[in-house]
């Protein structure tokens, strides 16, 4: 059919491969990172901070700390995003004013 | 499991990123780096299966635009339907992660995902569409001047398959772009293949017709 292999042709030279490359917003990749983390949660704790320093991880500021007290694995494994306000407003704000070395929600941030 | 065994997690699939023609040289480096990036994506793999936070963050960051690109070219003007997807993605991906074998790299397998969640949403739509069995099919169809080598009329046929009514835009985008027969397509709506044919035939003369405006209007 003429008008079939037409569109065809149009579909194969229109698509490279798949439509011009568009950025995830941050606020979309933020509110994916917690909502994946909280579903790894639900299967048991996460790794610790000192895990996954040790595996040559960065960890924000905040988790420096919390890695650097005797806090004990199940506090290391908690996941402090959660009451963080970095997340809060990387969640929120496409642009969100968040600077921190190591923290997430800035690395998703399109800047 | 998938019924063209293709695109089930796990599973090898079509590679929905592409792939272009090398030189061999290029083919040697090529082949290098691959093997650097597959170590590296089993590193990753091992590591989000471990649960650390920060390489589920790599997982999220290093792969969302790819992933994000294909769902909002197959989804969009409905950006929340592309939104919502992305993240079932990544929780359907965590979920199967256990079974990936590294057959393909992990952003085809990521794509793989997408590409169900985007079949999912096309047949759904389509399911509840109402057309007309009996509805004539246009007059024969005038051949599209598809003379689109440059770039902005490339991203011109995007444009106008946005404009489109929905359900014709997703019979073109799920029959030429997504590459489905349109015996499937019937079989998966509930539709007859006449129907679907006709329906088809529809679509593409309305895209037809807004693209020779498109065109003539400069």
């Amino acid at each position: 059919m003429a008008d079939d292999l037409d569109f065809k042709r149009l579909a194969s030279v229109a698509e490279a491969p798949y439509g011009p490359e568009r950025k995830a917003p941050a606020w979309l990749k933020s509110r994916t990172y917690t909502a994946l983390v909280q579903r790894q949660q639900e299967s048991g704790p996460l790794l610790s901070l000192t895990g996954s320093k040790q595996n040559g991880r960065k960890l924000c500021v905040f988790e420096e700390l919390v890695q650097i007290v005797p806090a004990g694995a199940r506090t290391e494994s908690a996941f402090f995003c959660k009451v963080c306000h970095a997340r809060l407003l990387a969640e929120h704000i496409e642009n969100a004013p968040i600077w921190w070395p190591g923290c997430p929600y800035v690395r998703f941030q399109n800047r | 499991m998938d019924p063209e065994g293709g695109f089930a997690p796990g599973n090898r699939h079509p590679d929905v990123s592409g792939s272009s023609a090398t030189t061999p040289a290029a083919r040697g480096d090529a082949a290098v780096s691959q093997g650097e990036e597959a170590a590296s994506e089993t590193e990753l793999v091992h590591a989000v299966l471990r649960k650390d936070r920060k390489a589920t963050e790599e997982f999220v960051s290093r792969y969302s635009d790819s992933v994000y690109s294909y769902l909002s070219s197959r989804l969009l003007p409905h950006a929340d339907v592309a939104d919502d997807c992305f993240q079932q993605v990544f929780l359907d991906a965590w979920q199967a992660l256990p079974g990936y074998r590294g057959d393909s790299g992990l952003k085809s397998w990521l794509l793989g995902i997408a590409r169900h969640k985007v079949q999912d949403h096309f047949r759904e739509r389509l399911r509840l569409a109402q057309w007309s069995e009996e509805d004539a099919e246009p007059a024969a169809e005038e051949s599209l001047e598809a003379s689109i080598e440059r770039e902005e009329e490339q991203s011109l046929v995007w444009k106008m398959l946005g404009t489109l009514p929905e359900n014709d835009r997703i019979l073109l985008v799920w029959r030429y772009w997504e590459r489905q027969s349109a015996e499937e397509m019937a079989r998966q709506t509930g539709k007859s293949v006449k129907g679907v044919e006709r329906a088809l035939a529809r679509a593409r003369e309305h895209f037809r017709r807004r693209w020779q405006s498109e065109v003539q209007n400069g």
